[in-house]
């Protein structure tokens, strides 16, 4: 209880209907549910993970998908330390898409950023479904810019941890105050707020678990 | 003016009556807002009755009453709660099952001639009385137990051996009473469908009075004639009964060939448009049956996509799939009989329309849903400015009304976008349940100022207000009358009346909304405010808070309506 607790704020971009708020219920309660609401404006929800005797809590905010509520993202992002660039391996447009997400990353949000490529839906290759973006296509795109690389099922739970693991690997443990921070737009990671999250377990999203 | 405050129990009856009177008002009403705020309804089920039968008397020698607002030189010193029945919605809860009818569902009569369903009444009449402030809660009908399950008010029992025949005793007495609320209730309903039938089936005239049409919808609509109502509110089915048929006709064949143009083969399909929405029906109201069913997802993917196509400037932006449902919805009813109305959730319309009926159906809610959106199209439009000014005016306003509240919010970093962007994209509804959804509705279409030639005509107009009124036709004007008040003479008398428009007063639903948890947020931080925000505890909510969520609403408008357009 007593270990350091770092706060990571993460968002989630990506085209819509790609699973991106199925990958944060599935990290964040271990759920899945088929048909999920779209997601309007932002839906914020945490989740703290032990790894060591260091604690991580995500912060992170799930963005709606629409391409009309993208002016919205830069809010999200712009003081974010992680991000999850989410497609559907069966969809190529959805690919597209994270690839002007990762564009629009690397010119606008924190420099430090750690950005994760999710192909999410793997459940439906295993379906039988036709695997429309390569794994090799989306490896290429996550050397040549600096990414982590996952390919996920949020309706098994294949390898949801490990994008939060992978990335609370790669982002240095620091007190919340020496991470990077941002000029305007949301400032979420305010040190007293964590401080005080962290002294009360009860205060973390409900149905959450540590896992 | 402060939020938090002690006070004693009350009721949540629905909406407010003002009576007029010549001392100052704001303060009052401020409290009796404050004091409304401070119960959970919960309590309120629990407050036995109090109020004496002089209350009705002094409800009975109060003539004049100022209905819906308040202006200056207008002044608000007494409040009285008449418990009456409330118009019915469905069943539409998800999985959630309301003991309809049963419910401690309160109206209050507005009109002229209140005191005649008065006289029915034996129950207690709740009065906030003058001055003192004093509320006395009504009889509160309890949900009726289903089988044996005990009253749920607050009977200490005896202990155990003595429980059964206690238990029993009890029940009787509380089985009987309600019984006899139930009977009250239903005459109070039958006396409002009267009252619609009235309006609707004009004697002399073929023309429909709107204005008192939105008036006694305001305060809910019974299901029956809940479909046509809605149709004459928004502007669809015209005033004049005798071009209602026509009218219909013209539109559903109109809307058919718009289809068929559409998707036949000389139109190539916008697919990302297309794409979008097809991903989206299957994740409309998924926790509903209704919305599962494939005739009902083509009608509503055709619906979506026509309206796209047909508004390039706005296109298909997520959460009109959330807003056409409730049309969708109301007009299927139409076909059921009373009985089954509220089973349209989960009924398959195949088994009880036919093929013609459902492209009626199908129709009738395009064109509604159509009408709706010309109000709000700054909602959808690039960058959404309708959104952004609506979450900055709700900022602005909360300012106001809960400055400790609005400070804490700064405080801890929480902006009204985080929250207040999905409030206004889906006009609330993903914080409530269908049922209550529908009944909201009632309400705002009431408050869409479709000024048509015809209620101009029975009506007239007086603009009190230095801002800008306009009465143009919605087709001209999308987003008209944004602030004024408008004083309206009809022929039953003078009755102060305002026009705005809907965006406006869903906007002081918003605030009403949030400071009714005022208390609680201001004790959590930005993680525990934003994760409440997200997902409030509405789903037991009934008719009665929703319509104190309104008539709060109503009362912010009243008092705030002229800071509004300094907004802007």
């Amino acid at each position: 209880m007593n270990t350091s607790v770092t706060s990571i704020k993460l968002v989630l971009l990506g085209e819509a209907a790609v699973g991106k708020s199925s990958i944060v219920l599935r990290f964040v309660s271990n759920d899945f549910s088929e048909n999920k609401e779209p997601t309007i404006g932002a839906a914020f929800l945490t989740q703290r993970v032990n790894m060591g005797d260091h604690t991580i809590k995500f912060e992170i905010w799930d963005t709606a998908g629409q391409e009309r509520f993208a002016s919205l993202a830069p809010m999200y992002y712009r003081n974010a330390q992680a991000a999850l660039v989410v497609y559907d391996i069966t969809k190529p447009q959805s690919f597209i898409k994270a690839r002007h997400w990762v564009k629009e990353l690397h010119e606008q949000a924190s420099k430090g950023i750690v950005i994760a490529l999710v192909g999410n839906k793997l459940d439906l290759i295993e379906g039988g479904a036709e695997r429309k973006v390569a794994r090799e296509e989306a490896e290429k795109l996550a050397t040549e810019e600096g990414l982590l690389f996952f390919e996920t099922s949020a309706k098994t739970g294949d390898n949801v941890n490990e994008v939060f693991l992978g990335i609370g690997q790669k982002i240095p443990l620091k007190k919340p105050d020496e991470q990077s921070q941002g000029s305007s737009g949301l400032r979420i990671n305010d040190d007293n707020r964590v401080d005080l999250a962290a002294g009360g377990p009860g205060s973390s999203n409900a149905g959450a678990c540590n896992c | 003016m402060g939020v938090r405050s002690s006070s004693s129990p009350y009721s949540p009856s629905s909406k407010e009556m003002y009576q007029k009177s010549n001392s100052s008002s704001s303060t009052l009403v401020g409290s009796f807002i404050k004091t409304l705020r401070t119960g959970s309804s919960k309590q309120q089920q629990q407050q036995n009755p109090g109020a004496q039968d002089g209350n009705i008397e002094a409800m009975r020698k109060s003539q004049t009453y100022l209905r819906r607002s308040t202006s200056h030189g207008h002044a608000v010193s007494g409040i009285h709660i008449s418990p009456l029945r409330s118009s019915s919605t469905g069943k539409c809860s998800g999985k959630e099952k309301h003991h309809h009818g049963k419910s401690d569902k309160y109206f209050t009569d507005l009109d002229e001639d209140w005191s005649a369903v008065i006289e029915d009444y034996n129950s207690p009449i709740p009065v906030i009385s003058n001055g003192g402030m004093e509320l006395k809660p009504p009889v509160k009908v309890s949900s009726k137990a289903e089988g044996s399950q005990s009253p749920s008010s607050s009977t200490n029992y005896p202990t155990l051996p003595n429980l059964t025949r206690a238990l029993s005793a009890d029940l009787k007495s509380q089985y009987e009473k309600e019984n006899e609320r139930n009977v009250q209730e239903l005459n109070s309903l039958m006396h409002r469908i009267a009252k619609f039938d009235a309006i609707l089936n004009p004697s002399n005239s073929p023309q429909i009075n709107l204005n008192d049409l939105r008036k006694l919808s305001w305060n809910g609509i019974p299901a029956i004639h809940r479909p046509q109502v809605w149709k004459l509110l928004i502007g669809y089915l015209p005033a004049n009964t005798k071009r209602q048929h026509s009218l219909l006709q013209r539109k559903r064949l109109e809307y058919r060939d718009g289809v068929q143009l559409v998707f036949s083969k000389e139109h190539t399909r916008d697919i990302p448009t297309w794409h979008q929405i097809e991903i989206d029906i299957p994740r409309t109201n998924p926790q509903i049956p209704l919305y599962q069913f494939p005739l009902v997802q083509e009608s509503l993917q055709r619906i979506l996509y026509l309206w796209a196509i047909r508004h390039p400037a706005s296109g298909y932006v997520q959460g009109i799939n959330d807003l056409v449902t409730p049309f969708f919805q109301t007009f299927l009813t139409e076909y059921l009989p009373a009985a089954q109305k509220e089973d349209v959730c989960r009924l398959n319309p195949r088994e009880y329309l036919t093929e013609a009926q459902l492209q009626d159906v199908e129709a009738d809610s395009f064109w509604c849903l159509t009408k709706l959106l010309e109000q709000i199209t700054d909602n959808y439009i690039h960058g959404q400015p309708g959104i952004l000014k609506q979450v900055k005016n709700l900022g602005q306003l909360v300012k106001r009304i809960d400055s400790d509240l609005y400070d804490h919010f700064s405080h801890e970093n929480v902006e009204f976008i985080q929250f207040a962007f999905r409030w206004m994209n889906c006009l609330l509804m993903r914080e409530f349940q269908m049922d209550m959804v529908i009944r909201m509705w009632d309400t705002y279409l009431s408050e869409t100022s479709l000024e048509t030639s015809s209620s101009k005509a029975d009506n007239v107009s007086i603009s009190s207000s230095s801002n800008s009124t306009s009465h143009s036709t919605p087709l001209d004007s999308p987003r008209k009358v944004q602030s004024s008040t408008g004083l309206r003479a009809n022929s039953a008398g003078s009755t102060l009346s305002r026009q705005t428009s809907l965006s406006e007063f869903h906007v002081f639903v918003c605030a009403a909304f949030l400071v009714k948890w005022s208390e609680k947020l201001i004790s959590m931080d930005f993680q525990g405010i934003i994760t409440f925000l997200q997902n409030p505890p509405t789903k037991a909510w009934k008719e009665a808070d929703i319509e104190l969520l309104l008539s709060e609403a109503f009362i912010w408008q009243s008092l705030y309506k002229d800071a509004s357009s300094h907004w802007r």
